[in-house]
C-alpha cells in the first residue's frame, strides 16, 4: 500500500487548534504529562541531560548521516531510526498527537532525514538539533496564527548590534558543545523551564499557569538558564 | 575581554520551538541573517532543543515502523542532489535579500504585487499567515513615508540601506519599535535603497491629507 509521503498538515492543524480545556491551561495530554508528573519528569530530565554531554554518540550520529548522504546506507539509516524515531514519537505525543498520528509524523520526519541527509553539516549543529529542526518545521508548516510573542521594552533584538569581537565567529558546532555542557549542570527546575520554553514552545504565561509559578519567576529563571548556557563571563546585571 | 552579552528573548525560544507567530518568526530570521548576535542566540536556542530531543523518553514504535520507512524510501527512487531553491523572482534587489524574506516576497508579488502609496515608496503586503500585519517597504533615498499614527505597536527592521526619523538613524539589522502614540516620518537615507520589514499589530492609520485620500480610495 502506498505510503503517504506528504506532510500531514491536517494533523498539525488539528493540534494547533487543540483547545486548552484544563483549568491550569494545559491541553489534556499536556496536563497528564506535565502537572501530574511534574516532579518525576524533572528528575528524569536532569539524569538524561547529563548523558547528552556524550560526544561519542553525537559523532556516531554524524557518521551515520554522512553514510546516508554519500552511500545511501540503509544500515546507517536504521541506526538513526532506532535512536530518533521513538524520541520523535514522544515529541509528537507531547504536542498532542495520538498513537497513530505520532507514528505517521515520525515516518514523515525520518523520510525527510533520508532525503535531505546531504544538506547536513556537522560543523553547524548536532544531528539531534538538525532532526529537531525538521520536526519543528513540520509544526511550523501547518500552524498559522500561533503564539504571540511577549515583547518587552528591553527586547534584545531592539538593541544595536554589539561590536564584533575578533574571535566572535564561533562556529555553531562549538556553540552546541557549550550549550550541552552547561545544560548538563543546570538544576532540574531550570531544565524543566528551558524545555517548556525552547522545546514545547510555551509562552511565559502558559508556563506560569502550567507549573503554578509566578510569571516574574518564570522569566528570571529562564533568563538565568539562558545566561548559563551562553557560558563565558556573566555580564553584571 | 567581556564576552558580548546575548540577553534572553522569549522570541528566540518560541522561534526555536516553532510556536512563534509566522510574522514575528520572519522578523527573527531576517534579523538573524543580518546580525551575528541574533544568529548566535537562535543557534543556542535550537541547540538546547536538540539536546532536549535526545533526552526525550523513547516511545516504542510499531513493530513494522522501520519496514514502512524503507518502503517509502524505495518509493522515492534515487535521491536527487540537493539543489538551492533560487528565488523565482529575477529582480536582483529581491534576490539579495535574506532567503526567507526573499521567498516571502516572491510569493506575495505573485499574489498581490507592489503598491506605491507615494512617489519613491513601494509597499508590499506579505502573506505569512500571521495575526499581525507584515509588510516590506521599499524606500528610495530621500523619499519620505507618509506621516501616520499607528493603531498599535509597529516593529521596523532595516534590511538594506537605511532611514532616519525624529528618533534616530537606522541601518541594516536595526530594529525599532514604535507605539500607538508615536508619529514619525521615516526618510530614506542617501545611498542604497532602503528595504524595511515591518510587523504591525493592528491597522495602520494615516493622518493628514494623504490619509484622508487613502481612506477614500480604499487603501
Amino acid at each position: 500500500m502506498a505510503t503517504e509521503l506528504r506532510p500531514n498538515y491536517d494533523t498539525f492543524a488539528r493540534l494547533a487548534q487543540g483547545a486548552k480545556t484544563v483549568s491550569c491551561g494545559c491541553t489534556p495530554k499536556a496536563h497528564s504529562r506535565y502537572c501530574d508528573q511534574n516532579l518525576t519528569r524533572g528528575a528524569n530530565l536532569k539524569a538524561t541531560m547529563v548523558r547528552t554531554a556524550d560526544l561519542a554518540q553525537r559523532e556516531r550520529h554524524a557518521s551515520c548521516m554522512n553514510s546516508i548522504a554519500c552511500e545511501q546506507s540503509r544500515e546507517a539509516f536504521a541506526e538513526l531510526f532506532e535512536f530518533f524515531a521513538p524520541r520523535l514519537k514522544s515529541y509528537m505525543q507531547r504536542l498532542g498527537a495520538n498513537e497513530s498520528e505520532a507514528e505517521e509524523l515520525v515516518q514523515d520526519v525520518m523520510i525527510t532525514v533520508w532525503r535531505k541527509a546531504g544538506m547536513y553539516d556537522p560543523r553547524q549543529a548536532s544531528v539531534s538539533t538538525w532532526i529537531f529542526r525538521v520536526a519543528r518545521n513540520r509544526r511550523i508548516d501547518a500552524q498559522r496564527r500561533t503564539s504571540r510573542p511577549e515583547l518587552e521594552p528591553d527586547e534584545p533584538m531592539l538593541q544595536p548590534a554589539p561590536a564584533e569581537q575578533p574571535d566572535a565567529a564561533v562556529a555553531r558546532g562549538q556553540l552546541e558543545e557549550q550549550v550541552r555542557a552547561q545544560m548538563a549542570n543546570l538544576p532540574e527546575e531550570q531544565l524543566v523551564l528551558l524545555q517548556a520554553a525552547f522545546y514545547d514552545g510555551l509562552s511565559h504565561s502558559e508556563i506560569a499557569e502550567t507549573y503554578g509559578i509566578p510569571l516574574g519567576t518564570v522569566k528570571s529563571r529562564i533568563r538565568l538558564a539562558f545566561m548559563k548556557m551562553r557560558g563565558g563571563l556573566d555580564a553584571p546585571t | 575581554m567581556t564576552e558580548n552579552a546575548i540577553p534572553y528573548s522569549a522570541l528566540y525560544a518560541a522561534y526555536a520551538a516553532g510556536t512563534l507567530d509566522p510574522g514575528y518568526a520572519l522578523l527573527v530570521e531576517t534579523q538573524g541573517a543580518l546580525r551575528q548576535d541574533v544568529r548566535r542566540a537562535i543557534a543556542m536556542s535550537e541547540a538546547a532543543a536538540g539536546a532536549l530531543l535526545e533526552a526525550e523518553a523513547a516511545a516504542p514504535m510499531a513493530a513494522n515502523a522501520l519496514d514502512r520507512a524503507f518502503a517509502a524510501i524505495d518509493a522515492l527512487g534515487p535521491v536527487a542532489a540537493p539543489s538551492r531553491t533560487g528565488t523565482p523572482d529575477d529582480a536582483d534587489e529581491i534576490g539579495r535579500l535574506p532567503a526567507p524574506l526573499a521567498e516571502a516576497v516572491s510569493r506575495s508579488v505573485a499574489a498581490e504585487g507592489w503598491k506605491s502609496p507615494r512617489r519613491g515608496i513601494g509597499r508590499l503586503r506579505l502573506d505569512m499567515g500571521s495575526a499581525a500585519e507584515v509588510e516590506l517597504f521599499r524606500i528610495q533615498p530621500g523619499a519620505s513615508v507618509p506621516r501616520h499614527t499607528h493603531g498599535a505597536n509597529e516593529y521596523t527592521l532595516v534590511v538594506t540601506g537605511g532611514y532616519s526619523d525624529g528618533t534616530g538613524s537606522y541601518g541594516p539589522g536595526d530594529l525599532s519599535l514604535k507605539g500607538p502614540d508615536d508619529t514619525h516620518t521615516p526618510v530614506g537615507d542617501e545611498g542604497e535603497v532602503c528595504y524595511a520589514l515591518i510587523v504591525r499589530d493592528g491597522a495602520l492609520r494615516l493622518t493628514g491629507m494623504i490619509g484622508v485620500m487613502q481612506r477614500i480610495l480604499g487603501h
